[in-house]
């Protein structure tokens, strides 16, 4: 084995707060060879982040610190270095990428002067070596323009393309090591592909180590070469790819693999094909819809055709994924069945009535129909409790008999496994997955014909999202539901839905049952969203080049 | 440069707003009990004087009408005789607006100047000594009023110190800014709190943001992040706070310069509206409230130069 080139032995991180010592990391013990690539998984909470903070000494908060173990970088200690030394590790050897480059990106800087003004300071070059030096970085992360590019601001990108400018920020001291804390968790699949095609491509240039930190395992195995895994501030296993998903020994890793969508499902969703019996009334029927947003100010106009002429039904019973990137249209169309959008032409019928025929048929559309939002959290009115939330819905459909009020709230809590013991608790206090059980009670509370959910997993770490999936699915089959999934994620649309849309600036470019679209994709960009999935497979390439798209393809917005 | 053609065409909104303006003056300076021509001539006045009087200034006529003249004068550049000191509104605003001018503007610097490295320092020294002394001076700061400042000021520099003056304004540079140093330091003392406890959240606020943890994972000093990334996001919200507080300076001028004996606009509009000076009230409020439009304009191209994002 190559001589590790950095080493962290029982690194222990606690938090001393009010009642005491918190111990968040607990004497964690890896080692980086150089050109590795160490992928490190694990759910939110588990401590990955803070691992890589405390490797480059910048805790978050000042309640925390370090109380033992010890971290070496080729032979030095970092964790008794001073304060100085630490300046030129930071940047100049330990380069760190994040998870959301709009905001770690400085926006009142321009893209050229971030990555410049880490050269100035570490390398020591005067301005115009720096501007050529971070002109060819530029260059390097895949800015197809860099000299003119090197001036613009932040918000003048894309999302793929800040991601690529801290890349470039990052590289711009030469670091050996390179942390990337979720680089890819806020982009779409194909421009997630891309930049995982760019580290990999600069860290075989480099000679870069890359410590990977991300909570999706299809990544992990695509491009890692050691898996770490990480559970309750632990690193309860590490090792060998292939070796580690092959055989797993922890019962976490156990249950992350288990729960990894990318898997084939041994029995797909029952074959609702009779559910189309003839002369059925679709519960939506879209037709022809568009929904145009109007841009620009007082003197130059436009519009943008967020949903341009969509033709769509779904049948009672059915569930029906829409997928698509960030920008296809796929919420503006969620937006407009609610009669939350204002539609510019076409029409929506919701059991065979027209929406658009007045506010009568509104108020029946809110009765029978319920989304389930992305953000559990901050759906949720932070000042009451569950129970009084699910009450007032009831009291304000006016369903049931006020007295049975309190009897049906703790059913549905049942229903969606929370319990009655949540009836009492508040949002606060609750987790993710926890918060999205209640979204998803509250949502059933109307009773609704219809539930449309707007990536509402999206959030949640990988093993609420299987138990989420897995209660949606339960739900549908037991109250004849009808369901509307929304998700970038095709994997789990794959999993969970019958029949699947896929959506593209605004148009439906394939729909089919899932088998049939995701085995036999018709239309290349729905092949390009398949191929761009990281399988968990490491011997199913993500990166193969013949298929990737160009970095220009994602250029700059605007 | 498509960023700043507000700067074309935001000035035409500005017309609608001063006309309405133009209408509050006008109709509040007639609201106020009293007569310009019995003030003018005093309690033994005949009516028959009075009644010459109030048709010289055309104050026998209806209101509408006097409107009108009043509107047809400004188009013209003219705001009317003053009954007071009988010569035209503007030329008699012309000779006040010097010491309000520099007063205002030197109050402003000093407050930037006083404010920008206060915060600095409590925000980078936030929960420890030096932040909770400059948090509770400046609760004092906002809580005293001008005017008591003003009088204590003068009590230690003038009549204790004996090294500045007491009131009054100066004929040579030197001598005015002299003058210029008690009154502007009395503003600054209060907007310089509000600017600085403004500015010290925002920075709090940008030491913890992530642009700020990504420049410390690039190895950038303390100091770097600081001035190069957290100041110039804070300013941005605070130049809009100093906009507004700009306009409520002009109108407080009227309490400085009344505790100083400067004289400016301030004084001349408190003259005025005691002596029920309906053209010179009118006149001097129309001034403030353009220089009020004027600053917010400035501001807003000022926030256009700091921050990239914004488009108006």
């Amino acid at each position: 084995m190559i001589a590790a080139l950095l080493k962290v032995t029982d690194l222990t991180v606690v938090h001393d707060g009010d009642g005491g010592e918190r111990t968040l990391l607990d004497a964690v013990s890896l080692d980086l060879a150089p050109g590795e690539v160490l992928g490190l998984v694990g759910e939110s909470g588990s401590g990955k982040s803070l691992l890589c903070r405390s490797l480059v000494r910048l805790l978050p908060s000042s309640r925390l610190r370090i109380s033992g173990g010890s971290i070496t970088l080729s032979g030095r200690e970092l964790t008794t270095a001073p304060e100085a030394e630490m300046l030129a590790v930071r940047g100049g050897e330990i380069g760190m990428i994040f998870q959301n480059p709009s905001s770690h990106l400085d926006p009142v800087m321009r893209i050229g002067d971030q990555i410049t003004e880490g050269i100035r300071f570490h390398q020591r070059l005067d301005a115009k070596a720096a501007r050529a030096a971070a002109v060819d970085i530029l260059a390097q992360v895949g800015f197809p323009d860099p000299a003119r590019q090197y001036d613009s601001y932040p918000h003048e990108f894309s999302g793929g393309m800040r991601q690529r400018a801290m890349i470039g920020a990052a590289l711009s001291s030469n670091p050996k090591i390179l942390i990337a804390d979720e680089p890819t968790t806020a982009l779409d699949v194909t421009i997630q592909a891309q930049i995982l095609r760019l580290l990999m491509d600069i860290r075989a240039r480099r000679g870069l180590s890359v410590i990977l930190v991300t909570h999706d395992l299809g990544i992990v195995a695509q491009v890692c070469d050691r898996i770490a895994v990480m559970w309750q501030g632990r690193l309860v296993e590490i090792g060998e790819k292939r070796g580690l998903l092959a055989a797993p020994a922890h019962a976490y890793t156990r249950s992350l693999i288990a729960s990894h969508p990318s898997l084939p499902e041994e029995d797909m969703p029952a074959k609702a094909e009779e559910l189309r019996a003839p002369g059925a009334v679709p519960v939506v029927d879209i037709e022809k819809l568009h929904v145009r947003f109007a841009t620009g100010g007082l003197f130059r106009r436009g519009a943008v055709d967020a949903v341009n002429g969509v033709t769509l039904r779904v049948m009672p019973g059915e569930t029906v994924g829409i997928v698509g990137e960030s920008g296809s249209g796929k919420s503006t169309l969620a937006r407009a069945v609610l009669g939350l959008t204002p539609v510019s032409s076409g029409t929506i019928r919701f059991d065979g009535t027209d929406i658009a025929s007045g506010r009568a048929v509104l108020g029946m559309l809110r009765r029978q129909t319920a989304m389930v939002f992305q953000d559990p959290f901050n759906a949720l009115n932070p000042h009451l409790t569950v129970g009084k939330m699910l009450a007032e819905v009831l009291r304000v459909q006016g369903k049931i008999e006020t007295a049975q009020i309190p009897a049906r709230c703790g059913e549905l809590l049942d229903l969606v496994g929370l319990g009655r013991a949540f009836l009492d608790r508040k949002p606060r206090s609750m987790s993710g997955g926890q918060c999205q059980r209640a979204g998803i009670a509250r949502a059933l509370a109307v009773d609704p014909k219809l539930i449309i959910a707007d990536e509402c997993v999206a959030a949640l770490d990988v093993t609420i999202q299987a138990q989420i999936v897995e209660l949606f699915r339960e739900l549908v089959e037991r109250m004849s539901l009808t369901l509307i999934f929304i998700a970038h994620d095709l994997a789990i649309v794959r999993n969970l839905c019958q029949r699947v849309v896929v959506m593209h600036r605004g148009v439906i470019v394939e729909e089919g049952r899932s088998e049939e679209v995701f085995s036999r994709p018709k239309h290349a960009y729905t092949a390009a969203l398949i191929a761009a999935v990281p399988h968990i497979d490491p011997d199913k390439p993500l990166l193969a080049p013949s298929k990737m798209a160009t970095p220009q393809a994602d250029g700059v917005a605007n | 440069m498509h960023r700043y053609k507000f700067v074309l065409y935001r000035p035409l909104q500005f017309l609608p707003v001063l006309f309405g303006i133009s209408v509050i003056t006008f109709i509040l300076v007639r609201l106020i009990p009293g007569d310009p021509a019995r003030v003018l001539l005093g309690t033994r006045a005949t009516p028959e004087a009075i009644a010459r009087i109030r048709a010289q200034y055309g104050l026998d006529e209806p209101m509408l009408a006097q409107y009108f003249y009043f509107l047809r004068n400004l188009a013209d550049g003219e705001m009317g005789r003053s009954i007071l000191y009988k010569i035209d509104v503007l030329k008699l605003i012309a000779t006040r607006i010097e010491p309000t001018l520099t007063l205002v503007l030197c109050s402003v610097v000093l407050s930037v100047l006083i404010a920008v490295p206060v915060a600095a320092i409590a925000a980078r020294n936030q929960g420890r000594l030096a932040d909770q002394v400059i948090r509770i001076v400046s609760t004092f700061g906002i809580g005293f009023p001008p005017f008591w400042l003003g009088l204590m000021l003068i009590i230690l520099f003038s009549v204790e110190l004996a090294v500045l003056p007491v009131s009054g304004y100066g004929n040579t540079l030197s001598d005015k800014l002299a003058h210029l140093v008690l009154p502007s330091l009395t503003v600054s003392l209060s907007l310089s709190t509000v600017l600085a406890r403004s500015l010290r959240a925002a920075m709090v606020e940008g030491l913890k943001s992530d642009v700020a943890t990504a420049a410390r994972a690039r190895g950038m000093p303390e100091s770097i992040v600081f001035w190069r990334h957290v100041l110039p996001n804070s300013l941005v919200p605070t130049v809009n706070l100093l906009a507004v507080n700009i306009g409520w300076l002009i109108g407080g001028t009227v309490v400085v310069e009344t505790v100083f004996a400067l004289p400016g606009m301030g004084q001349l509009l408190v003259r005025a509206i005691f002596s029920r000076d309906y053209m010179v009230v009118q006149g001097v409020a129309m001034v403030f409230a353009c220089a009020t439009v004027l600053i917010n304009f400035l501001a807003d191209i000022v926030t256009v130069a700091l921050d990239p994002r914004v488009k108006l």
